[in-house]
Parts: C-alpha cells; structure tokens; sequence
C-alpha cells in the first residue's frame, strides 16, 4: 500500500472526535474505539514486515510535501526498530485502554481522557515513524502534552504538581534538543536524520560534538537518566495506572530510542574518529551505572508501592544507557532495542498490576499490604511474572536482553579496559533488582493477609493483565521473534 | 533411546506444567495423578537413553542442536553422555519419587496446583540443565531452577519466614549466577560459541588470563549454587520448604548443579584445566573445608532438618573435594566425585523423606523434642539405619565405595592435610549420624512426645523411602554399573576395597562412633558441655557467616536509605528551588521593570490619550491604556515586518 506510514498516523487522528462523540455517550465504547483503532493501526504497520524483513537493509520511505522553506518534507519511515517501538507503543496503549474501563469509570470527564490518550498515540507512533527532525520535534511536544493533561487531570494526590514537575522538565530537555536540531540544521541545510548524516561528516568536529552533547542531553532528560530523573518518581506515581504504564513502557523509551537514533545514528558518526568519541561513550556508560545503581538501591527501600516501580525504571533506563555506550558491538545494540521492548511490556504491566492493588485496596505504601496471592490471584500472578521480568530472570522476557547486553558489554571490555568497572556494578545492580523485585512481591502478595475480604480485579482489567503476561513470556522463551527484526537493520 | 527422548525428557515435564492448572480443573486428585503420570514419562524417556551411552567411549557425546536465536549465535541443544544421562536419569527418578511420596505428605494442603506446577517445571529445568549443549542453555535452566526452588521454598507463602528464606535462597544463588554470567560472557567473546563441544575444541585458543578468570567465576557460581563456603548459609534457611522439596531441590539434584558444572567444566576444558592456575587446589580446598565446617555445625544444631542441610552442605565438600583432585577428567577423583553426588542424592533424600514423616508425626523440628521413636515408627526407624549406614560409610551401601574413593583420590593426590581433614570430617559425620540415631529413636520418650499421638508415617510415604533405602543398598552391591555407565573400570568388590585407606576410614569411624556412644547414649550430661562456652556460641551462630552477610545486608540497605535521604532532601528540592529562584526573579523583574515599563507606557499613551481626551473626554483608568498600549504595539509589530519583508526585498 502506497500510504501505509501516513496512514497509521491520520487513523488515530481521525479517532480522536470520534473517540470524543462517543466518549461523551459512553466511556466504554470510547475505549473499545480506540482498541480497535490500536489493532488496525498494528495491522496496517504489519503489512511493511515483509518489506522490513527482506528489504536488505533498504528502508522503506514515504515523503510528502510539508515546509519547503525550511526545507523539511513529511518524511515517514520504518526499519525494524522503529516497527518494534510503534508496535509496543500500540501494545500498551491497547492494554492501557482496555484496563482504563473499569479502573477509571468511576473518574469523570472521560471522553477527554480517552481523547487525549488518543492524541498521545499519535505523538509516540509518529517519533517513532518520522525521519525528519522537525516532524520528530513536532511528535516530541506532542508526545508530551497530552501526557501533561492526562497527569494534571486524572492523577493521585497533587497531580497538577508532578505533571507540572513532569511538564517543566522535560520541557527543558526539548529545548536542548530543539538546539540541536536547529544547530543541525544551521550546519548541513537538511533536516532529515540520514541525510544529515553525510552532511555532518564535513561539518567542524567541534561543533558536532556540541550538537551531540546538547541532543543527548535533551533525549535523557526524557529518559530520566541520574541526575536528571527527578521529574520521573513523581510523574510516574501521581499519574493513573494506564497513563504510569504508557509512561514508564514508551514515553521514557522514546528518549532512548531518540539517543539511539539521533545521537547516536545520525551526529556520533561525524565524530568517530575523534577522541571525543570515546569519552562520550565513557559518559554514557557512568550515567548508565549511576542511574542503575542508584534506581536499584532507592527501590530497595522505597515504601510506595508505585514509586519503587518508578525508580525501577530508572535503573532500567540505566542498563539501556549502559547499553547505548557499548554502541559499536551488535550484541549490545540488539539487547538494547530488546530491552527497550522487554522493559515496556513488562514494566507496563507491573504498572497496571500496581494499579490493580491500588484500585482494590486504596492504600500505596507497600508495608501494609499483604497476602495478596491468595485473594488476588490473577493479579498476583501477572505480577510475579512482571517482577521476575524486571529482575531478569529466565524464562521472562528482559533476561535474554539483559544478557545481550552483558555479552556485548564483555566484548567492549576486551577492547577498552574503561569498562571492566562499569561491567562489574551492573552485575551488582542486577542483584539489587532481584532485591526489590522480591521484596515487592513479598511485601504486596505473600506474607500474612492484612485486609479481608479483597476481590480480585473485573475482567477486563485482568484481561488486559494477561495479555502483558503472556507476551512476557513469549519474548522471554521466543526471542528470535523480535530480533529478526532488529538484526535486519545492521546487515 | 525412543525418539526424540533427550528432548521429550525435559520439555514433556515444562509444557505440562503448564496444563497442570487446566487439569486442576477437572479435580486434584486427576491433577496429582496427571503430575505423577508425567514424571513416571520423563523417568522412562530418561532410563531409554542409558544404552545409547553405554556403548560410548569415555570422551564421545552426541549432540543434537537446532537454532534458536541465530543472529547472537545462540542454539539449543542436547549433549549426550555418561556424566548428563546419568543425572538425567538421577533427577527424573527423583522427581517420580517424589510426585509419588507428595501425594501421601501433602495431602490436604492448599496451592497444591502451585506445588504440582513447580514440581513439574523444576523436574524439566534440572533435567534440561543437566543436558544442555551450551552455556548458555545451561544458564537459563540453571536460573530457572533457581526460581522453582525460590517458589517452593515460599510455598506457605502466607509464613513470613518462609517467604523471606525463600527470598535469602534466591538471593544468595544469584550471587553466584552473576559470577556464572560473567565466566560465560568471558568465554563466548573470547571464542564465539555457547557450544561446550566447541569449546572442548577449541579451549587452546583463550588467552590463559582469560581462561582463569572465566574458571573462577564459573566456580564462584558452583559454589553459589552447591552451598559451599563462605556462601553456604541459604541452604540451611531453605529448609522453610516443605520436606518433599527439600528433598527433591535440596539435597538430591539442584544444590548438585554446581557439582555437575564443575564435573562439565573438568570435561570441557580438559588438560587445559591443570594449566590454570590455583583453580583445581581451590577446588579442592573449598571442598574440604566445607565438609569439616559444615560437619560440625551438623553435629551442633538441634534441628532436625538443619542436620540434614549441613550434612548435604558437608557431603558436597567431599564431591568438591574429590574434583579438585581430578587433573584429568575420567580420573579416580573425578568419578568419586559424581559417583558421590548419585549416591548422596540416594541416601540424603532417604533421610529427608523420614524426616517428613518425623515432623509430621512430633509436630516439631527440635530434636531435643523427639526421643523414642523406634517404638511408635518402627519402619522409620529400620530405614533411617540405612541412612546412619550410608552417611558414615559403612559397607555395604554406595556410599561407602564413593566415599572411600573420594578420600583416596585426596590421599593419592598427596595432599596429605586435606585427607586427613576429611578423615576428620568423616569421624564427625559418623557423629552426627549417630546422635540424630539417639536423640531422635534410641533414647527414652520426652515429654513432648509423650503427650502426643505419635504414628506411622502413611504407606505412600514409607514406599517412595523404602525406593530409596532399596536403592541405596543395591547399587551398592552393583557399583560395577554405574561405573559401566560411566566407563570408569573401578574394581568396586568388597574384597578389592581393604587398602590401607580403608582401614584409616574403619578405624575412625569407630574412634568417633565410640566417643558419641558414650557423650549422648550413656551421659546425656556430656551434652550441654559446649553450652555457653565461645565454641558453643561459634556453633550456635553457624561461625557468624549470616552475621557477616546481615551487616553486608544492612550496609546496603544504610546506603540506600543514605541516597534516598539525598534524594529527597536534594534531588526532589532542587527543582523546587530552582523554580523557587525563578519566581523570586520574576517578582523583581516585576518590581522594577515592570513598573518601570508601566511608567513608561503611562508616559507614552498618556500623550496619546491627552490629545484623544480633548476630542471627547474618557476617564483616564487603566485598561484604557493597555488597550491603547496593544493597539500602538500591534502596529508597531505591523510596521516591523513591513520593513522587514521590504528589507530582504519581498523574496518570500
């Protein structure tokens, strides 16, 4: 089909009044709509497989007229990252609306929820999708906003606060990274990512490393690297449950993702053959241990049972830093996109499985729950398997890309002897992640019962549950199900 | 060997642990039944393959692979020979045992669809471990046994205690994993392959620095996950499960992974592995160690499932200990070893199984508690003289011959001091043996006991046991096989085993069966003598180990409250203050320049308002300005880009 990528991006914009309409009539079907519209937004993108998997590393591209003063076409493309991210993103945000049915209908003003959660869709299918830097700034805000409202407007406790916490910050980082893209294009005239990359081998080395340090910089403030994570723990445990997992699955991802993509694909090979290079890498992999580390160590001790998540997460985008800076070897870059995708699915359904807690029990902190197991059990099994995949544990899906990243990690230690340390505390970390996966899953579902009479959770929501739990398994046991795809785009 | 056996023999057992929840369905006894049928499957898919090895020589091994994740070169695969049938064969006849002796010791327990799923998902990942071609096949499954046994140890998941030892087990086994990760990344980036067929090959190439690295942290996991020292402790802590998993998990196969990996390692790295430097004697001394510390914290502690776990812990040195002597890989000291792991499994998941039915009966796990069971358990009793048999090393059980022949490879080694500490760890587990004898069955009922019905344990029960006491004995009079089967040509009669080591072995166990006779049969008294002095207390702590590891514990946890503290205080504050900073600034900004710019617009517009007020007179308030202040802005910003667009001559 000629306009496939266009297409998966009008398809949710044409959603959203409908979604709208309909959610003003009622909220179930709205979310049901935007179901729907997720299914055949990823059977729309599963039509370019074919091309992704035999194309040879050809990239398949659409472009449309957009701004020619500045040069920019509404340029689309997909390589097998890109698919795997816009299908997770889909993924979760099916899971998300589904679950949202029954765990906010007592919650008002629905129809904008839906809505915005639609429009949210579109800003993280489109970074994904776009090859064009103004576009990917565009999808950037866009991914943002809609977030913004749906925190400020449906979150726990003082949600305005953490969403403007959320807002500011990440604001910030966009400025750094409009920085970038405006001094890209100052430099090479063109505002496509691939085409800026020949352009920015002829460009002075001192400026691209500025370029490249001012991208970067932007991109992880999204992914909540230490030290600049401070707007995650309270975005991510204020916002309601579907939104935490969205946040927490893509959006975070998305940062990673762009590092990837941009920095590192599109700037970082203008300086290659500097010593800038190196160094970079170096600074990479010390945020990358700090975040794992000191993400592992808080939520060993962290008492609210959605900010231990949080800061998982943050250990979690510190392995995936880890993993960027070993850049050069193909092991890490496959377990880093796998992880991306691993840590989404299951990251997003220990979130919903906390939400499920929460929504039954209606406290947060950890220590008084209890004994859950029994009362909960689709919940609680969901669960385990969620925690276990966070923690890294075979069959569940992060292990296979945590042990990628450690295989390509040792390969850089035979080269750069920087890294022997840096490998050793991730190996540390990933103790401390059995720790607090452990201790949350002891803390929440076994122990003695400390509440009567819990419920588990309407079916809907369990379903949703299911649906992460069992494609947590599937990666886990089928890996070679996502790789194909990653591998394609290194040939 | 039926088709496809090496592959049924452990996926069979994963895929229908998955329908164990569906058959629950139907009713729990078509589930019991349904779990013991499958394993009854794996134990005979595992016993078809014994020929296919026997006619093997030594060295050669089938291999079987398929591609899993090719582009990172991974495979799966089986690996065929003596050493992985031989454990299959050991871990699927301990799974059917024990599905058959669950069906009688956890009747009317809740979850038992849970245990019968993990039950079922262990007996294939162990029987996987055992086969894998690679390492890194071998590590999934050597993980994933790891979660079984974190699952079935929390099984009474409603215990506090039990949910936390569960947590310390998996804890502490994953200490291990990392070091077990770390050698596997090592030898795969230095030679490209997972294969251990490869490897095998291939080891020559690895850099010897590389190579050493790789085999200590490989032994750092090994001893992880066999309960070595210094990392012992969880195995003692695991006992929380129920006595049919502890049995199964840990004494009869998993807590042997690390002895099979160090058994595979002798295997794969071959003459290679005499060149590294200091890797066999550490073997060799961790072994020996453990067997004496463990021995005799064994033959302290007063409970009954704690002597069982320090005495696998101490029986588990003897196998590393015996490796250790292993310079080349189907030596005498290599075969004591894994012959000592099978035998082991036998006679220490006996014990187990009796202990279940003990603590059934006394309701207790105290032994100071128990006393006089031979009257009231009189089968128990008879089976549990097996066990004293098999763990003392008295002819004519297995364990007699692997245990003889682990010692005398550490003699003929020349290592004169690790014998004689073994020597002296056999005296104490003879001790120990005995002890538990008289303090369980031999001496006169304790109150406890007199004030409860004590009984039988049920048939089911004391037929999976009497299995195993069977086992013990024969295989005892048939060493001859399972030497076949490992094509080590022992001369295993009783009239070739009276050598000199022999008779050193005799005649400590009856300095040490004496000096027990006459502490705790004729002057209980005796007992209490270590009680209270530095010894006793060095005892009473298992020599401060999990001390050590609760204050690592603490310091971790002091750090994390330390960064969370930092967190909160700096982390979170830091951009309230920076925002804090910014609307200070925004206030004088509007204290100075704002009012100064309202002066200044008063200024400009008042003009403009004068001249306007002499055609009609306004009241000159506020907004009127602004809004003459945004017309006169609005064409401001009108004439500017007029100017501009005339200045880069009209090209848009």
């Amino acid at each position: 089909m000629p306009n496939t990528l266009l297409s998966t991006l009008l398809l949710p914009a044409l959603t959203i009044p409908l979604v709208y309409i309909l959610g003003k009539k009622s909220p179930k079907a709205a979310a049901a709509l935007i179901a729907m519209m997720c299914i055949c937004d990823a059977a729309l993108l599963s039509t370019t497989v074919p091309v992704i998997i035999n194309g040879k590393g050809h990239i398949y591209v659409e472009s449309y007229q957009w701004v020619p003063a500045l040069r920019s076409s509404f340029t689309l493309f997909i390589d097998g990252i890109s698919f795997l991210m816009a299908i997770v993103t889909l993924i979760l945000m099916l899971a998300a609306a589904i679950f949202s049915i029954d765990y906010m209908h007592e919650k008002k003003g629905l129809a904008e929820y839906y809505a915005l959660l639609t429009l949210l869709s579109i800003g993280l299918v489109g970074v994904f999708l776009t090859s064009n830097l103004l576009l990917f700034y565009f999808c950037w805000e866009l991914m943002l906003l809609p977030a913004y409202f749906i925190i400020g407007g449906w979150g726990y406790r003082e949600p305005y606060r953490a969403a403007f916490k959320f807002f500011i910050f990440t604001h910030a980082g966009a400025v750094f990274v409009l920085l970038g893209i405006g001094a890209i294009f100052m430099v090479t005239g063109d505002l496509d990512m691939f085409h800026a990359r020949s352009a920015l081998m002829m460009a002075n080395p001192e400026l691209v490393k500025w370029i490249l340090i001012s991208l970067t910089a932007g991109f992880a403030v999204k992914m909540a690297a230490v030290p600049v994570h401070m707007w995650l723990p309270d975005a991510h445990s204020e916002a309601p449950a579907p939104m935490s997992a969205l946040l927490s699955g893509v959006i975070i991802s998305a940062g990673a993702y762009a590092i990837l993509r941009i920095s590192l694909g599109t700037v970082f090979p203008a300086v290659m053959a500097t010593d800038f290079a190196s160094q970079f890498l170096h600074g990479l992999t010390i945020f990358g241990i700090m975040s794992a580390f000191f993400g592992s160590l808080i939520a060993l001790v962290e008492t609210d049972i959605k900010r231990i998540i949080a800061y998982s997460s943050i250990a979690h985008m510190g392995y995936v830093l880890f993993g960027l800076s070993l850049f050069p070897f193909q092991e890490a870059t496959i377990g880093t996109v796998l992880h991306l995708v691993n840590h989404a699915v299951s990251k997003g359904l220990l979130f919903l499985t906390a939400g499920a807690v929460m929504k039954r029990l209606e406290i947060r902190d950890v220590r008084e729950m209890g004994g859950l197991a029994g009362q909960m059990s689709t919940t609680a099994v969901s669960s385990t398997i969620a925690a276990l995949s966070i923690a890294g544990v075979p069959p569940f899906a992060c292990f296979m890309s945590e042990f990628l990243i450690f295989v390509g990690a040792f390969r850089t230690v035979k080269i750069d002897g920087f890294y022997t340390i840096p490998v050793a505390v991730m190996l540390i970390a990933t103790v401390f992640s059995l720790a607090y996966s452990l201790r949350f899953l002891s803390h929440v579902f076994f122990g003695a019962s400390k509440h009567d009479k819990v419920a588990d959770v309407p079916l809907l929501m369990k379903l949703s549950m299911v649906f992460l739990a069992v494609l947590v398994v599937a990666f886990g046991v089928w890996p070679s199900l996502l790789i194909q795809f990653i591998n394609v785009t290194f040939v | 060997m039926f088709p496809y056996a090496p592959w049924l023999v452990w996926l069979l057992p994963i895929i229908s642990s998955l329908f164990i929840p569906l058959v629950s369905r139907l009713s729990n006894k078509a589930r019991n039944c349904f779990a013991l049928t499958v394993s009854l499957i794996a134990l005979i898919f595992a016993l078809s393959m014994i020929p296919d090895v026997y006619h093997l020589d030594a060295a050669e091994s089938y291999e079987l692979c398929v591609p899993w994740i090719p582009w990172v070169n991974i495979s799966a695969g089986v690996y065929l020979d003596s050493l992985s049938i031989l454990l299959a064969c050991l871990v699927t006849f301990f799974g059917f045992i024990i599905t058959l002796y669950s069906l009688g010791y956890m009747a009317g327990e809740e979850g038992l669809t849970r245990y019968y799923f993990f039950i079922l998902l262990f007996i294939g990942s162990m029987t996987g471990l055992v086969l894998s071609d690679n390492f890194f096949q071998l590590f999934i499954f050597w993980e994933m046994v790891g979660l079984c046994s974190y699952s079935l140890v929390s099984f009474w998941y409603k215990k506090p205690e039990s949910v936390r030892a569960g947590m310390k087990v998996f804890l502490m086994t994953r200490i291990g994993d990392v070091f077990l990760l770390a050698g596997i990344c090592l030898l795969y980036v230095n030679l490209g392959s997972y294969s251990f067929h490869y490897i095998a090959d291939n080891i020559r190439q690895v850099p010897l620095p590389v190579l050493t690295a790789a085999a200590f942290l490989m032994l750092g996991g090994a001893v992880a996950k066999s309960a070595q020292l210094p990392l012992h402790t969880w195995l003692y802590s695991a006992m929380e499960a129920p006595t049919s998993v502890s049995a199964l998990l840990h004494s009869a196969t998993m807590v042997k992974a690390g002895v099979y990996l160090i058994a595979r390692l002798l295997l794969v790295f071959g003459f290679s592995a005499t060149l590294i430097p200091m890797w066999l004697p550490s073997i060799l001394w961790i072994g020996t160690i453990t067997a004496f510390i463990a021995a005799t914290l064994a033959l302290s502690t007063p409970d009954i499932k704690g002597v069982a776990a320090y005495s696998t812990i101490s029986q588990i040195g003897f196998m590393f200990a015996a490796l250790g002597t292993a310079y080349d890989a189907p030596s005498t000291g290599w075969f004591a070893g894994v012959l000592h792991l099978v035998s082991h499994a036998f006679f220490q998941g006996l014990d187990f199984l009796l202990i279940g039915g003990i603590v059934h009966a006394v309701k207790t796990r105290d032994m100071r508690l128990m006393g006089g069971l031979r009257r009231d358990m009189p089968v128990t009793f008879g089976l549990s003289l097996i066990v004293l048999l098999s763990r003392a090393g008295i002819p004519p059980v297995i364990s007699f011959f692997s245990k003889e022949l682990a010692i005398s490879s550490v003699l003929s080694s020349g290592n004169i001091i690790a014998a004689s500490i073994l020597y002296l760890s056999t005296a104490l587990t003879f001790a120990y043996a005995l002890r538990v004898l008289i303090l369980v069955y031999l001496r006169e009922k304790t109150e406890h006991v007199k004030q409860i019905h004590v009984h039988e344990a049920s048939k089911i029960m004391l037929l999976s046991a009497a299995v195993l006491a069977a086992l013990c004995v024969i295989t005892g009079m048939f060493g001859e096989a399972i030497s076949g089967i490992m094509h080590f040509h022992a001369e295993m009669g009783l009239s070739e085993v009276f050598s000199s080591s022999t008779l050193i072995l005799l005649m400590v166990l009856t300095i040490s069966g004496s000096a027990v006779y006459l502490t705790y049969y004729k002057k209980p008294a005796l007992l209490e003598i270590l009680h209270g002095t530095p010894i006793g207390r060095i005892l009473e702590r298992g020599y401060y180990f999990d001390a050590l590891y609760g204050v690592a514990a603490k310091g971790f946890l002091a750090l994390s409250n330390g960064i969370r503290a930092v967190e909160n205080r700096f982390f979170s504050q830091t951009p309230q203050f920076l925002a804090n900073c910014v609307i200070i600034l925004a206030h004088k900004i509007r204290e100075y320049v704002d009012v100064l710019a309202e002066e200044m617009l008063y200024v400009v517009t008042n003009k403009t308002l004068t001249s306007a007020s002499k055609l009609k007179r306004l009241p000159s308030n506020t907004i009127n300005h602004y809004i003459a202040a945004a017309l006169i802005g609005f064409v401001i910003i009108l004439l500017l880009i007029i100017v501009t667009m005339w200045m880069t001559g009209w090209a848009v």
